[in-house]
């Protein structure tokens, strides 16, 4: 039965701290196996949408939904009650969540990171959680990094093992919080490899984004927001051809500038290196 | 960029010895340093201020290596207590309840704030003068269970103990406060993310990494613990600067006595300091 409902359903979702609005009235459905970029400019709200949906943030109105389930409270007839501690835990499980700077436990190594949702969390046996830990080592391609700990690691190698990590929990829904945003040039591309072949597995995905490989070549469906509201919402290839809002032109003609200025350089460069 | 530098001149020097810089200076003042230190031992030795037979025949007295023990234990239990009083309180500084929160910075406050020489001159007099019997009675039963002069139980050593450990506890909470700050956001939010309840958070993720950052600063308060344990004299617990005192008062060896008692310190000393850098290799790299 859960299998019909979106795997995140979002009603109207809204937050503000005091004044300060990260974003208003927020409503989309992400149906399952779907992988959803969030584009925008900084400060539009990206990040704050995707820390609702597990809610490492309170909401402020609205609700979220996870294949039906209301995350954060239990709805009575006369209002909304905030679940305790071990019940919103419970609810995070089915979550996945990698994050910018890859957070990865620095007392841990890579192989005791992937470990730890499945022991700690699912109380899982060690001998069990450390055979699907190797596994998902080994599908991101660092078998033989699992000793290290991640101050030995590269940026890109850090994101993988954090991939790897949220994966190991198995979860219904996978929020990628910037998680090429953080990474040298030359690192971005192992990452979206991985990403890309989560996406061919049918992992549902959203990725708050400025990587426009991962939107155009990854994803299914672009959402485009901007002053803390949706104002795009559309296929990737309609999105890059033709935008239908001025902000998103202007945005997308921000970035074909920046990227075209790039690629005439790299000839000379490599003259002057050799 | 290719076209930099002659390649001739490279390849012949790097067929040549290297030379390290000569520091002339540093060398010359050392010496001198040198010549003043051995000046003053000499004229030391010369004087007479020390006689190394009575050190050597004080080192192992019986009653001195007992002084020396019970400031061990003193100081290790006070250690221990300490410990758990200050990770109480900082949980509580850090638990944003403003109850919990302002009794900790309270607490802190008034333990931090006054000295430990008084604390401990306190809990021996003081607490008795106020409380002259301790009395331990369950509701519904006609006569107390329990009845007896505070003096009896308020001994030199439990005085000693309650005043280094809640001195000291106040010291620990804002050791500990500071290590669970120390780690970012992100660590929690990582964990959080899993699935983690906050209780696994701080076990799993938050506590082995302050731990990590707070050993060099408890090694610090262990040592200042064992030193302190010398306050105990004033209430009559026999440590070792008891000891030294009633051995000197005697015989008037003041000097060579209270040398003994130092070198015994800095044995404890060293100690504390071997298991402060064993702790500090036993954690991975961060």
């Amino acid at each position: 039965m859960t299998d019909n409902l979106p795997a995140v359903s979002l009603h109207g979702v809204g937050k503000s701290w005091g004044p300060v609005v990260a974003f208003e009235n927020v409503s989309f459905d992400v149906p399952r196996g779907q992988v959803v970029a969030l584009l925008g400019p900084s400060g539009a709200g990206k990040s704050t949408l995707l820390r609702c949906i597990n809610r490492l943030e309170g909401i402020s109105a609205g609700r979220v939904y996870a294949y039906g389930e209301l995350i954060g409270y239990r709805e009575t007839e006369t209002a909304l009650h905030e679940l305790a501690d071990a019940q919103v835990s419970l609810q995070r499980r089915q979550i996945g969540m990698v994050f910018q700077h890859f957070n990865l436990f620095r007392h841990m190594t890579a192989l005791e990171n992937v470990m730890s949702g499945p022991r700690i969390v699912l109380g899982l046996p060690k001998a069990e959680a450390r055979i699907r830990a190797e596994a998902l080592l080994a599908k991101v391609g660092l078998t033989a990094r699992k000793d290290a700990y991640p101050a030995q690691l590269s940026g890109g190698q850090q994101q993988r093992v954090a991939i790897a990590r949220a994966l190991a929990m198995e979860p219904r829904v996978l929020l990628l919080d910037e998680p090429t945003s953080a990474l040298d040039p030359e690192l971005v591309q192992e990452v979206v490899a991985t990403i890309r072949a989560l996406a061919e597995d049918g992992q549902t995905m959203m990725i708050a984004t400025h990587d426009m490989a991962i939107a155009r070549d990854v994803a299914d469906r672009v959402i485009f927001m901007e002053g803390g509201a949706v104002v795009e919402d559309s296929a990737p290839a309609a999105f890059f051809t033709s935008p239908r809002s001025d902000r998103a032109r202007q945005f997308l003609a921000r970035l074909l500038k920046d990227g075209q200025a790039a690629p005439p350089q790299s000839p000379a460069q490599q003259d002057a290196r050799s | 960029m290719s076209v930099a530098g002659p390649a001739a001149p490279v390849l012949a020097a790097a067929a040549l010895p290297i030379v390290a810089q000569r520091r002339w200076g540093g060398w010359v003042v050392g010496g001198i340093v040198v010549a003043f230190v051995a000046a003053i031992v000499w004229g030391g030795i010369r004087s007479r201020i020390l006689d190394l037979t009575i050190i050597g025949e004080y080192l192992f007295h019986p009653a001195i290596v007992a002084g020396a023990l019970n400031a061990l234990i003193l100081g290790t239990l006070a250690l221990g207590i300490s410990s758990v009083i200050g990770l109480i309180s900082a949980l509580m500084r850090l638990s944003g309840n403003p109850i919990l929160s302002g009794l900790s910075a309270v607490y802190v406050y008034l333990f931090r704030g006054t000295p430990m020489l008084i604390q401990l001159v306190f809990w021996f007099n003081a607490v008795p003068t106020m409380f002259p019997t301790i009395t331990i009675s369950l509701p519904f039963l006609p006569g107390p269970l329990f009845e007896t002069p505070t003096t009896v139980v308020v001994t030199p050593f439990l005085a000693a103990l309650a005043g280094l450990s809640l001195a000291e506890g106040a010291y620990m909470s804002e050791i500990m406060r500071a290590g669970i700050m120390a780690i970012d956001n992100g660590q929690r939010s990582a964990a959080t993310a899993l699935g983690m309840t906050q209780r696994q958070v701080f076990t799993h993720v938050v506590a082995p990494q302050a731990g990590r950052i707070i050993v060099p600063a408890c090694g610090n308060q262990y040592i200042m613990l064992l030193k302190s344990t010398s306050l105990a004299s004033t209430i009559g617990y026999p440590e070792m600067l008891r000891v030294v005192t009633d051995i000197y008062s005697s015989n008037f060896r003041v000097v060579e006595l209270l040398t003994v008692a130092a070198i015994w310190y800095l044995a404890l000393t060293a100690l504390a300091t071997v298991i402060q850098t064993g702790l500090e290799k036993r954690f991975p790299p961060r």
